[in-house]
């Protein structure tokens, strides 16, 4: 049975649809990344597993358990605010007894609590310590232990990385999944970071405009986007129209260049109009030999351990490309360079009604 | 002439040290950045350029002129906010030609200016719109646009992009240098983000606790970084504990904990010194010889996987392969790792420990 | 998953089942209800309930007030002179009070702390005491009441006034205009001078057109005062040698109810006349002044670089802030505080009775008291609901509802809140004292709610939000999460009730004569015979008792600020 279930949830403000239709199912123990850009609904999602707010439709299960008429302090699904929310007042060791304490739980079982929480989240050094004396990671970690310690069943964390220097998340990414998964909760992450996404979820679940677009692991949402829109923001990809003209274990779409190019096996129909998309990464650069077409190299950024190029490719448009950054040196601005990929990298969709532009649009 | 020079600047808060004298010139049209973690000084030291702060010691000279007792609004700069900070109560044409209308120049000559940078960053269609209608993006390029109007040389970036999404600021980042370099000004940038330190700069400096660590280009700092703070800090590395064991030119060994040993091209210590080896993840790769290690963890990064490995002595070893081979690892699996000699940076083991070395907070 | 046993989980104990009752939804609906009722009921209908006198009785206003152009005359008269008196203080408060408060927020320097304590020190002194110290000061009085060191300059009345008002206002006026100005974040200026603005521009052109909003509130609050005061203004104006019968809204009010309570039935239209005008014409301007501030021009567009350059360096800024202290210390502290050196200079001996005053004295602190605890007990529920309830209507509506005691004036009030509950007779004995603290509680109460609904609105929801994810009740979110922050609000909201009651004058004897200190000061300087010297030294009794509070008041806040 899954842990956490939303079921048709729709929630207005206005004129503004914050959830439309939104359904999810998160299994018993599964660390679950919401992603999708600001003003997607995810906030509200968790708002609403949590019963701070009530739907104005559908229903929220718990383990089960229809909770959508239940108060928050009824449900144990804890939530961490982006800013952590830790009680000024109140010193490290308070608030993470903060839970027990409501419960009115013994003296001895809150030291015990405390000291496997504190050795936990590495803190056993700073229980005394109030919230503004706290580096940005261990405010983090204080905020952490002390939803862990509430013996909630679901953690549902709002951006938990967010506030932290960039390298610190890149560390503390892997931190923070070990412990959800040491302790086997069920945890919803939200985030709009698609790295930390596919580095930390067992599952990503797409959101954009109030309802889920995908719902698979970070290969199946890497790989097998379900829309230009999954395909663009879960890892930047360059997109080609076209219409197929061939269908099968391969598809084959005719650009407007009058080139043929391969592509993925699809569900679209023989004539109609279609997009090509290709990850950015899976986009191959080469200088001698055959590739689909040409392109002029107009910038080169090296960002480390990749270098993203931006190309001309005349009537095919601009693209992007990133190639590791041992080539550095060997591709340089005015280059005339052949792009290619192989066709089991690259998805076919049928083109949005809304068009191209507006369906990739992130803001 | 260089166009913007500070010497031996320090700033003090009653016995807080912010800024520990930093020594540092940035030349006329070059676009640098000052990257390093929260509470290191950045953008104390970008305050004090632009003349919001009086340092405690020391001197500021942009274009050859001291700036002591000169006021921020005389200093012909452009200065784009963290926080944004348009103004509430005008539009967007009314915000960017704000500059022009303090200098007082005629209604005609300010509208021309304020259309000509908002077509820059592309956002013409914009201009009744008030700052609350718009999207963070779009907010951050008026911001942009209205310190470029005021025709200054110089640009000062206070984490610009840090408070939009993570996809909007990878199209921001782009846009902003290929403006700044086409209108061949002098751009100071100030960051917590490597990644993007790497993608807009000439050159970066690296800043811990208040002072400089280093400076060179995204290149010379990824690949052959002189510091360790640097090594771990822009961009991820391996970090293995050892001893200089022999050295040749060329080819130097290193011996691990566990008495295994790697391979280095590149050796600075001395025989028996006790050194850190940093190699990137991409620069270490499973081989049928090499250093023990067995996998704990395989993490999907879209186009490869992550492997983390714990070798046998006793260092975390992380490496890359491609997304086709990511099922061949799974958790428990002994692997053997080569590292790539050429690729490999040697450093003295710090003495504090390379925790303490290398703390990001 | 980390689960704790409570040991007694299987009976849940009293306070459990306590706290779990209040907690379901239907309860907290009615207790909701219920605080909105006695809002209603005990503060806003009362106040204004005076209004439906024009319905009961028209004919009495006409035939005994409208025919007697005098009469008429008289209350036209006062009306005008209020108005006009608060409309010059208020603008004198903010020409002088915008560049104080800039100094207080932006500006850092030695003696900045003893500064803050001085402006707030008239709010120590009650009016009454205000009245007679400043009029000893400014202005040429009766015989046997002069102080060789007084100016003894003003003979007008109106302009005695005036400078009267200007002191106890002028707090209102500095502590309003910091609170906003604190809230404007300074980045825009900074912005603003980035981009080539002098500080004197870069203030004029951003940070005055977004203080806007928030001056609205520090004008009309400055307003409403100047307009209500009573105790000081009939103390000033039985202090001067020739009043000429001068009379502003309130002190006419206090001179009806005078006539009507020796027997002359046809006081009472002519008292319900003046409250009904003195309320319309404050709710009026309520209205008129946000629309004029919000609407107002400023001249943003043109920009004189070269003399403002001139206005943000040098001397200017510098005399500027020089001329601001200087006002502080000569037209509010010295006129505030004159009063002790009467008490030397003077020489004693009079009909006053130490007994008497001590016994009004407790009367105060009874009334004061009980009005202070009703405010909290009653003020701080409200002050939660219009606070967590956004835009929704009916908490909307209550925020605006909230001001109206505050700017109706308390003699039109006193007699209003009268009216409702006993009608036109004078009440007596203890009936009297009840009805003083109900218009007491009338007009502190807003003061409670707007400084608890204030703090609260500043404090992120997600603090209680997470508490109740975290397994917390309502209540209990409340207690060990809310609660611990507001704390010195509530304080800071409870003292000003409390001095504000124990300083009232204009509504204690608008709804009943009950000797209050301040009504006693009242009498003996009105009434023969008259005791200038026992008054004086009342006075300044009175100024230290509520000097103590108003310093742990300040101890209060600046332990919250620095936190």
């Amino acid at each position: 049975m899954p842990d956490v279930s939303l079921r048709g949830l729709s929630k207005h403000y206005g004129s503004i649809k914050a959830a439309d239709n939104l359904s999810l199912d998160v299994r018993d123990g599964e660390y679950l990344c919401l992603l999708g850009p600001t003003g997607a609904g995810k906030t509200t999602a968790l708002r609403l597993v949590s019963g701070l707010i009530r739907p104005d439709s559908g229903k929220v299960f718990l383990n089960g358990r229809d909770v959508t008429r239940l108060e928050p302090e009824e449900r144990k699904a804890v939530l961490l605010s982006q800013t952590y929310s830790l009680f000024p007042q109140l010193t490290v060791a308070e608030n993470i007894l903060f839970g027990p304490d409501i419960k009115g739980a013994s003296e001895e079982a809150k030291e015990r609590l405390l000291a496997d929480m504190l050795d936990l989240v590495r803190l056993t050094k700073r229980p005394d310590a109030l919230p503004r004396e706290l580096s940005g990671g261990m405010q983090q970690r204080t905020a952490l232990a002390r939803a862990l310690a509430s013996g909630a069943d679901v953690l549902l964390l709002d951006e938990p990385l967010r506030a932290l220097d960039a390298r610190l998340r890149i560390s503390l990414r892997h931190e923070l999944r070990s412990l959800a998964k040491s302790l086997n909760i069920t945890t919803i992450h939200v985030t709009h970071d698609q790295d930390e996404a596919l580095v930390m979820a067992d599952r990503i679940a797409v959101i954009r405009n109030g309802s889920v677009l995908q719902v698979g692991t970070p290969g199946e949402v890497f790989d097998e986007p379900i829309s230009p829109f999954v395909a663009n923001f879960v890892g930047q990809s360059n997109f080609v129209v076209g219409r197929l003209v061939k269908k099968g274990a391969f598809s084959e779409v005719r650009c407007e260049n009058d080139m043929v190019i391969q592509a993925r096996g699809c569900d679209c129909h023989e004539g109609q109009e279609v997009v090509v998309g290709v990850k950015v990464g899976n986009t191959e650069i080469i200088r001698e030999g055959e590739g689909f077409f040409a392109g002029r190299i107009e910038r080169v950024l090296f960002e480390g351990r990749n270098i993203y190029l931006d190309l001309d490719a005349g009537p095919m448009g601009p693209f992007s490309a990133k190639v590791p950054s041992w080539r550095l040196g060997k591709l340089n601005v005015g280059d005339t360079v052949q792009i290619r990929w192989s066709a089991d990298k690259a998805n076919v969709f049928p083109m949005p009604d809304i068009g191209l532009k507006e369906e990739l649009r992130v803001e | 002439m260089p166009e913007v020079k500070l010497t031996n600047v320090s700033m003090r808060f009653g016995d807080v040290t912010a800024v520990d004298e930093v020594s540092l010139t940035i030349a006329d049209g070059e676009y640098v950045t000052i990257l390093g973690p929260s509470g290191c000084g950045k953008t104390t030291l970008i305050r004090i350029i632009a003349g919001i702060l009086e340092p405690t010691e020391g001197r500021v000279c942009i274009d050859g002129k001291d700036m002591k007792g000169v006021e921020i609004e005389d200093r012909d700069l452009g200065y784009v906010f963290q926080n944004i900070a348009l103004f509430p109560h005008l539009d967007t044409e009314d915000n960017v030609s704000f500059g022009p209308r303090v200098k007082d120049k005629a209604k005609e000559e300010q509208q021309k200016i304020a259309r000509k940078y908002l077509e820059l960053v592309k956002l013409l269609d914009k201009m009744e719109m008030f700052p609350s209608e718009l999207c963070g993006g779009e907010q951050q390029k008026v911001s942009l646009a209205r310190a470029l109007a005021t025709g200054a040389k110089l640009l000062l970036l206070d984490e610009p992009l840090s408070a939009l999404d993570a996809r909007v600021r990878v199209d921001l980042r782009y846009e902003l240098r290929r403006i700044v370099k086409s209108l061949g000004l002098t751009t100071v940038h100030v960051t917590h983000d490597q990644e993007e330190a790497m993608s807009v700069s000439d050159r970066i400096v690296v800043m811990r606790a208040g002072g400089v660590v280093e400076s060179g280009s995204p290149e010379q700092l990824y690949t052959r970084p002189k510091d360790i703070f640097t090594a771990n800090f822009v961009g991820e590395t391996n970090l293995l504990e050892g001893w200089v064991r022999e050295r040749k030119e060329g080819k130097s060994v290193i011996e691990l904990r566990d008495g295994s040993s790697i391979e280095v091209a590149i050796c600075d210590r001395e025989v028996g010194e006790g050194i850190v080896v940093s190699v990137r993840p991409e620069f270490v790769f499973p081989f049928t010889e090499g250093l023990h290690s067995h996998v704990h963890d395989i993490v999907y990064m879209g186009t490869y996987w992550r492997v983390r490995a714990q070798s046998v002595s006793e260092d975390e070893v992380e490496f890359d392969v491609p997304a086709h081979e990511g099922n061949l690892y799974q958790n428990g699996q002994e692997v053997y790792l080569m590292v790539n000699r050429k690729a490999a940076v040697v450093y003295p083991r710090p003495r504090e420990g390379i925790a303490e070395a290398t703390k990001l907070e | 998953m980390y689960s704790v046993t409570k040991e007694s989980e299987n009976l849940p104990s009293g306070v459990d089942r306590f706290i779990s009752a209040i907690s379901r939804r239907g309860f907290r609906r009615g207790w909701t209800g219920f605080i909105i009722l006695f809002f209603l009921g005990f503060v806003v209908i009362p106040t204004v309930f005076i209004l439906t006198y024009i319905f009961t009785d028209w004919s009495g206003i006409q035939t005994k007030v409208l025919s007697d152009s005098v009469l008429t005359g008289q209350i036209v008269d006062s009306i005008v002179a209020s108005f006009e008196i608060a409309g010059i203080v208020t603008v004198i408060d903010f020409l002088v009070g915008l560049p104080m408060a800039w100094i207080m927020v932006r500006k850092e320097f030695p003696g900045k702390r003893y500064i803050d304590t001085l402006i707030d020190m008239p709010l120590a002194v009650p009016t009454a005491a205000l009245g007679f110290s400043s009029a000893i000061f400014f202005a040429v009085t009766k015989p046997g009441l002069t102080s060789p060191l007084g100016l003894g300059l003003v003979s007008s009345p109106f302009l005695l006034i005036i400078l009267l008002h200007v002191v106890f206002s002028y707090p209102y006026m500095v502590r309003s205009l910091s609170a906003i100005l604190e809230q404007i974040d300074v980045t825009y200026e900074t912005a603003g001078r980035t981009l080539g603005a002098a500080r004197f521009t870069a203030a004029r052109t951003i940070t005055l057109p977004l203080f806007r909003a928030g001056l609205v509130t520090g004008i009309i609050l400055c307003f409403a005062r100047s307009l209500s005061e009573t105790g000081g203004t009939v103390i000033a104006l039985a202090s001067m040698r020739s009043a000429n019968g001068f009379n502003t809204g309130p002190t006419l009010i206090n001179f009806l109810k005078g006539q009507y309570g020796s027997g002359d039935a046809n006081a009472l239209p002519a008292l319900a006349f003046v409250s009904i005008l003195l309320i319309i014409a404050a709710l009026v301007l309520l209205v008129v002044l946000k629309v004029v501030v919000m609407k107002v021009r400023l001249p943003a567009g043109k920009v004189w670089p070269k003399w403002e350059r001139i206005l943000s360096r040098g001397w200017v800024p510098k005399s500027k802030d020089g001329i601001s202290i200087a006002f502080l210390v000569i037209f509010v502290l010295l006129p505030a505080f004159f009063i002790f050196t009467y008490v030397f200079t003077a020489t004693s001996g009079g009909a006053g009775s130490w007994n008497l005053f001590y016994e009004s004295l407790g009367i105060s602190f009874l009334v004061a008291g009980v009005v202070t605890v009703v405010d909290l007990l009653l003020g701080i529920p409200l002050a939660l609901y219009i606070a967590r309830g956004g835009k929704a209507r009916i908490p909307a509506a209550l925020d605006v509802l909230v001001n109206v005691p505050l700017i109706v004036p308390t003699a039109a009030l006193g007699f209003s809140l009268g009216f409702f509950w006993v009608g036109p007779k004078p009440a007596t004995g203890g009936i009297a004292l009840v009805l003083v603290i109900f218009a007491h509680i009338a007009f502190t109460y807003p003061l409670v709610v707007r400084n608890v609904a204030g703090a609260v609105e500043e404090i992120d929801p997600a603090f209680e939000e997470t508490a109740r994810t975290l397994g917390a009740k309502p209540v209990q979110a409340f207690r060990r999460v809310l609660y611990p922050m507001i704390k010195s609000s509530i304080l800071a909201g409870s003292i000003m009730a409390f001095t504000r009651s124990l300083g009232e004058t204009g509504a204690t004897l608008a709804v009943a004569n009950v000797n209050t200190a301040p009504v006693y000061i009242v009498n003996l300087i009105k009434n023969p015979p008259f005791d200038y010297y026992t008054a004086a030294v009342a006075c300044i009794v009175l100024i230290f008792v509520s000097y103590i509070f108003m310093l742990a008041l300040r101890f209060v806040t600046r332990k919250r600020r620095a936190a």
